[in-house]
């Protein structure tokens, strides 16, 4: 509790990390903040080239499937693989200065994720030019579905930075899973293609609701199933849970192991 | 814990696996598995000490014997294997500086990111603003972004963010070094204002006479225990005597003499010299004032001292036969009545070269009752090139002391030509010799 507390503080330090990293990651280029919503349009161009053109998935509008799925599932990968290793790309900072180490991945994670709100944005114009008919139900449920994920991206984060610490090769392992992640995930299919028979191990993925809630809303127009949603909240919090322990044992031995 | 003590360190231990060659890749832990032998080494053993409220402690000892380390564990960027450090209040720690700065960002930004590090929240950083840019001395430069600067500026933001936190316990490591002479001094005052306002400080340092000039006592650390508690004089000694025997025992070349050290060797030989110069009297003032060559009543305090040409534009260096003149600001507490003003030079040997008062100079006598300034001039200074210490007193007219600083000031002479000696002597030549010819 007194962790909490503590990061509580330290608030301020969480918005000048985060503030730190958006506004330093496009300085210098043309585009410049420009690039936050760019970075997506030209994602989705890509994929879409691929899956309507060339692997043809069999679904209406399938750059507004992709996308909707897509664009949380980039937040989602950048935390473990970008998040496993915060920790020691702030080594001279955690080796000198004496403040609750939880603020790295915390501002890491956030960040990417006021990425993510950045790029919802696109997502949300797209999906009513698009002619989706959103309810308030969805809209309403959005900003949950957002929270539970930023959660668990956290919690994977947490738990992810500090092994990384005493392990190393945690960080390559990680972008294999991450990439093994969004194949086992229903982003670029739907989930009908996925065989009768694996679909009892398919659904163990934690990712898989929420992407799916995210398309209730914004793909289908209509409001998420309210027993998946409070799954993936229970989800989502045990994994902070699991990561604020895991995190607060490791981190005692940072400034020796880095 | 005690009401009076800031931290309470109890049966400290700290152990460090020491790898042989660590492998830290899978492959390299599966393949090279014997490789991966550690030694653990005891860094810290079983340490115990308290510090009070105000206390200003200096942490000694030759490089590994864990100094450092007791200071990060203080600090809570290291946790301990055994024992416990207990702090009372805020903790600064001022380990590192400019701590999260981006180059690309301003310095007003920077202030904000490297003060939110220390743990301040928004109001306290903008309260304490103005004074971190006023004590940087960057005004002009304050929104332009830091990798424009120079690496002088850069540490003169980064220092006055860490030493406006107003923390009730100051934790230092070698950081006094920062900027030119100047700012150098303006820290050393800040410190000795943030030692007045009560706040705790710990300095780990290699400069022994920056630890006896700040710190009231001084923890010498060797081989993870401590050696030797007391005051900085005291404890300097044996340490000093320590390393000689050391060096001696390796043959006079093992261990290599940091330069701070031979600095603090001529500081120390001079404050000898200073010593022999003086009177008896003097000599048991210094000694009753804990070794400061200060002393005196104190109803009346110099406050500054400005040495200048005549333009009146401070300077310390002197071309020899010029006017140089003193301009002495005090501080009246308690009126006095019959005062004299006084003035000394001495060579850095302690050799007293010249000294005159008010009184001996034959002006009738006077009362201060507020706060002034009196200036003197020395016309056509004859000391050749070298250093000298400048000494002001104030005293009462029967040569009772009110404020007698005897190292107030130093200045330094040079001149053009190559003549030698310890005085320029005004002289003529006349004789009468064939000139040569040179243009014939």
């Amino acid at each position: 509790m007194s962790r909490l507390k503590d990061i509580y503080e330290y608030r301020l330090m969480i918005r000048s990390l985060v503030k730190r990293d958006l506004r330093g990651k496009y300085k210098g280029s043309v585009l410049g903040f420009m690039w936050t919503f760019v970075n997506p349009l030209l994602q989705l161009l890509v994929y879409n080239m691929v899956f309507s053109i060339i692997m043809k998935a069999g679904v209406e509008k399938f750059y507004l499937y992709l996308f909707v799925g897509l664009i949380p599932w980039l937040f989602f990968s950048a935390a473990i693989t970008g998040g496993s290793t915060c920790i020691i790309a702030q080594k001279d900072l955690i080796k000198k200065i004496r403040f609750p180490r939880e603020i790295i991945p915390i501002s890491f994670v956030t960040s990417q994720f006021v990425n993510m709100l950045l790029s919802f944005i696109v997502v949300i114009i797209v999906s009513v030019v698009s002619g989706v008919r959103l309810t308030i139900g969805g809209i309403l449920c959005l900003p949950v579905i957002m929270i539970v994920e930023y959660l668990m991206a956290l919690g994977i984060a947490l738990i992810s930075s500090s092994l990384t610490v005493y392990f190393r090769d945690l960080e390559h392992i990680l972008a294999i899973v991450a990439m093994a992640w969004l194949y086992a995930t229903p982003i670029c299919y739907p989930v009908e293609m996925v065989p009768e028979k694996y679909l009892s191990i398919y659904n163990l993925n934690p990712v898989t609701p929420i992407v799916n809630a995210y398309r209730d809303v914004l793909y289908w127009g209509r409001t998420p199933d309210l027993r998946t949603l409070i799954l993936a909240v229970c989800i989502g919090i045990v994994t902070v849970i699991l990561g604020i322990i895991i995190f607060g044992k490791l981190q005692r031995r940072f400034a020796e192991e880095l | 814990m005690a009401d009076n003590i800031a931290i309470k360190v109890s049966n400290l231990t700290k152990r460090f696996k020491v790898y042989y060659d660590k492998g830290r890749s899978l492959k390299e832990v599966i393949l090279f598995r014997n490789r991966n032998k550690h030694e653990v080494r005891t860094v810290l053993d079983d340490v115990s000490f308290d510090i009070k409220k105000g206390e200003a402690v200096g942490l000694i000892g030759h490089n590994g014997c864990g100094k450092s380390t007791l200071l990060k564990l203080i600090s809570g960027i290291l946790y301990p294997d055994g024992g416990s450090v207990d702090i009372e209040g805020r903790v600064s720690s001022l380990l590192e500086l400019g701590a999260g700065f981006h180059p690309d960002m301003s310095g007003r930004e920077n202030i904000y990111i490297n003060a939110s590090i220390f743990g301040l929240t928004k109001e306290e950083i903008e309260s304490r603003l103005q004074t971190i840019i006023d004590f940087s001395e960057l005004a002009g430069f304050i929104d332009n972004p830091v990798r424009t600067y120079s690496s002088g500026m850069y540490m003169r933001l980064a220092f006055s963010v860490a030493i406006n936190v107003d923390a009730d316990v100051l934790l230092i490591d070698e950081i006094l070094a920062v900027g030119d002479a100047n700012f150098q001094a303006k820290c050393f005052s800040k410190l000795q204002e943030i030692k007045e306002k009560g706040t705790t400080i710990v300095i780990v340092s290699h400069s022994l006479s920056q630890i006896e000039n700040i710190c009231d006592r001084s923890i010498w650390i060797n081989e993870g225990k401590i050696r030797a508690d007391g005051t900085p004089l005291a404890v300097h000694s044996e340490y000093l005597d320590f390393m000689n025997e050391q060096r001696q025992a390796a043959g006079g070349k093992a261990l290599d003499i940091p330069p701070e050290y031979v600095a603090y060797m001529q500081e120390r030989r001079y404050k000898e010299n200073l010593k022999l110069s003086m009177i008896p009297e003097q000599q048991a003032a210094v000694e009753a004032n804990g070794g400061q060559y200060r002393w005196g009543s104190g109803e009346v305090k110099i406050t500054s001292i400005t040495a200048s040409g005549p333009d009146g534009v401070g300077k310390r260096l002197f071309e020899v036969g010029s006017d140089v003149y003193f301009k002495v600001h005090y501080h009246v507490e308690k009126p006095i009545k019959d005062a004299v003003f006084g003035i000394g030079f001495f060579r850095n040997s302690g050799e007293n070269l010249y000294g005159t008062n008010t009184r001996i100079d034959g002006h009738p006598k006077f009362d201060i009752t507020e706060d002034g300034e009196f200036t003197i001039i020395m016309r056509k200074i004859p000391l050749m090139p070298d250093q000298y210490t400048v000494s002001f007193s104030i005293e009462y007219g029967d040569g009772v002391p009110v404020d007698y600083w005897k190292d107030a000031l130093k200045i330094d002479t040079y001149r053009q030509t190559p003549d030698v000696g310890g005085f320029f002597m005004e002289h003529n030549w006349d004789y009468e010799a064939k000139k040569e010819e040179n243009d014939g």
